[in-house]
């Protein structure tokens, strides 16, 4: 300390080393090092003004609503994903709704048509959005400073507000999930009819594990059981009783049959009663097949006469009805015929079995 | 244990309190002398000037490579966590939000101060300490300089634009970070950027920012300074004043940043 400091030469000490270092361009640096923190700085601050509208002119629209809840002020205004505004003021009305204010630069001011919708939505999970959705683009653009209200307000409305809460339905879910629950656990308790009806098929099942067993655990008991299974076993004899019975009611029926056979050789067998029958039936088929000829013949020779007589056709009425009256007579003959060979098939089927 | 013990630890306590507020008391008056001094032009000539710039050098300047790439690391890794977190809870829409909120309004300035504070400030206790313990700064005041004046404003002035230099550029990477993690390096997201930036940033929140950096950077110069002068001139204490000065300096900026906070968010 035996130098002589001056006011404007503080003394240099070895504590000052670290900033008595020679530096090269030291003024340069630190202007530098200054030039870039102001540079950065302003650029920030003209940027954020920039990006909060500050730069540009904006339109109003107020949107009216009967809750604030979730809005803030700086919120976006969405229309179709895109930010087209901001909410620049949340006020209470003076008819107790609540008044939203919205910012909308005028580039974006386009999409805002009259008869548009503005939707207040609370998501599930997240903030509350507030999003446009234009109704027609078509449309005249809408007014600077426009009030949207809620919908089903007054007539003549130029837009209209709507609010959609994804969480209005969780407190209807929660009470749902409680019920259920109850439920549940009214089912899982150990006084619950679920409950006792394991009980039952534990029992049952024991039952069926011990001596007795499927059966016992059906019928209660092994007393039971046992009754069945004698049961079964007077069963079984009846049915071999039953077994041996059937055998000589076989052999009766064999003898039956014998008899049948006979009896059917009798009716129907060569020289039987029905082959009789058979072949007269055949002989008047006969006759009247000979008599359908004739009748054609018949028929023929009028048709000639029919021919002889074409100058006197006016005169042969007569043949012409007598020949309609043939024709019927041909006709019932013809189904008299078809009559009586449908009433005796035995022309079609010549053997017949009895049962 | 007798009434008289207990009175005497009694009395013990509140003398503890008592040296404790004091010393608090000594760092605020310490810190508005030193702003009152900061604010008149006539405070500055060309040593001050002189001291002042080599503050800011190698506060600052010194560092400034090796900041930027922790810083641009740091603020990338935080980023993209913060964005991945927020994609898988399914708040993408909120994530350049929250990765800005972080990065550049919580944690760049903290971790500025920090870095200032473990360099620069613990530098300037030992440095001050030592002249103090030595006498140099009475030995100034006998030749009619202002030790004040030209030993310690230059440096609380000099780390306070260190601190807010550091955390503009800080500031400025983490911006041009979050742009390119959650947008690469294409134009196409400027509109959305520009939007959720404007929707982040308004009076509050930027008033915020611009106080908490000088506030860090006065802090980091102020509370060692204060600490160093406390101290009994014997070389033994030069230990005891680096320590409690970085001990409240710590606590400073932890209330700092608190205090920000409880303005920011309650």
């Amino acid at each position: 300390m035996d130098q002589t400091p001056t006011p404007t030469s503080p003394p240099a000490t070895s504590a000052e080393t670290t900033t008595t270092l020679p530096v090269r361009h030291l003024e340069f640096k630190v202007a530098l090092l200054l030039a870039l923190t102001l540079v950065l700085s302003v650029s920030f601050v003209a940027y954020v003004l920039y990006a909060r509208g500050v730069f540009e002119s904006t339109q109003k629209v107020v949107l009216v609503t009967d809750s604030s809840d979730g809005v803030s002020v700086g919120m976006q205004v969405t229309f179709r994903g895109f930010s087209i505004g901001r909410v620049r003021s949340i006020a209470l009305g003076g008819d107790a709704t609540v008044r939203i204010e919205v910012a909308v630069p005028k580039k974006d001011a386009r999409w805002l048509r009259v008869a548009n919708v503005f939707i207040i939505e609370r998501a599930l999970v997240g903030g509350v959005g507030i999003r446009a959705a234009a109704v027609q683009l078509d449309n005249p653009l809408l007014p600077d400073g426009a009030e949207c209200i809620p919908q089903g307000g007054l007539s003549g409305a130029i837009c209209t507000v709507l609010r959609g809460d994804g969480s209005e339905d969780i407190p209807r879910l929660v009470t749902n999930l409680k019920d259920l629950l109850n439920n549940l656990q009214g089912l899982t308790a150990a006084d619950s009819s679920l409950g006792a009806s394991l009980a039952n098929v534990r029992v049952a099942t024991d039952r069926i594990a011990g001596q007795g067993g499927l059966l016992a655990g059906a019928l209660g008991s092994e007393e039971n059981a046992k009754k069945v299974v004698a049961a079964l076993d007077r069963s079984n004899k009846l049915l071999d009783s039953l077994t041996a019975a059937s055998a000589r009611l076989d052999q009766v029926f064999a003898k039956a049959d014998q008899a049948l056979v006979k009896a059917d050789q009798r009716v129907f067998g060569r020289e039987g009663v029905m082959d009789e029958t058979q072949r007269a039936v055949a002989q008047l088929n006969a006759v009247l097949g000979d008599a359908r000829e004739s009748l054609k013949r018949a028929d023929a020779v009028l048709a000639d006469a029919q021919k002889i007589s074409a100058n006197a056709k006016g005169a042969t009425d007569d043949l012409a009805g007598l020949r309609a009256e043939v024709d019927a007579s041909l006709r019932k003959v013809g189904a008299l015929i078809d009559e009586i060979n449908r009433k005796w098939p035995f022309k079609r089927e010549t053997e017949m079995r009895l049962p | 244990m007798s009434i008289r013990a207990i009175g005497r630890s009694a009395s013990g306590g509140l003398e503890v309190f008592a040296a404790w507020c004091a010393s608090w008391w000594r760092v605020l008056h310490f810190g508005a002398t030193a702003l009152v001094m900061a604010a008149s032009p006539q405070a500055y000539d060309r040593a001050t000037s002189n001291l002042m710039a080599r503050q800011i050098y190698f506060t600052a300047w010194q560092i400034l490579p090796g900041f930027v790439l922790v810083c641009a690391l740091l603020s990338y890794m935080v980023i993209r966590i913060v964005v991945a977190a927020a994609g898988t809870y399914g708040l993408a829409e909120y994530a350049l939000s929250f990765a800005v909120r972080v990065q550049v309004l919580e944690l760049v300035p903290t971790f500025v101060a920090l870095f200032v504070a473990l360099r620069s400030g613990a530098a300037i206790n030992t440095e001050v300490a030592l002249m103090h313990i030595r006498g140099d700064l009475d030995a100034l005041q006998r030749a009619g300089a202002d030790p004040m004046r030209h030993q310690l404003v230059p440096r609380v002035i000099g780390s306070a634009v260190s601190v807010v230099s550091l955390t503009v550029i800080g500031g400025a990477i983490a911006l041009m970070l979050a742009y390119v993690a959650m947008y690469g390096f294409s134009p196409g997201g400027i509109d959305e950027y520009t939007e959720v930036i404007g929707s982040i940033f308004d009076l509050p929140v930027a008033l915020g920012l611009g106080l908490k950096a000088p506030f860090f950077g006065l802090a980091v110069a102020i509370i060692p300074i204060s600490a160093s002068l406390e101290v009994p001139r014997e070389a033994r204490f030069a230990a005891i004043a680096v320590r409690s000065g970085m001990v409240r300096l710590f606590l400073a900026l932890a209330l700092i940043e608190g205090a920000s906070l409880a303005i920011k968010y309650i």
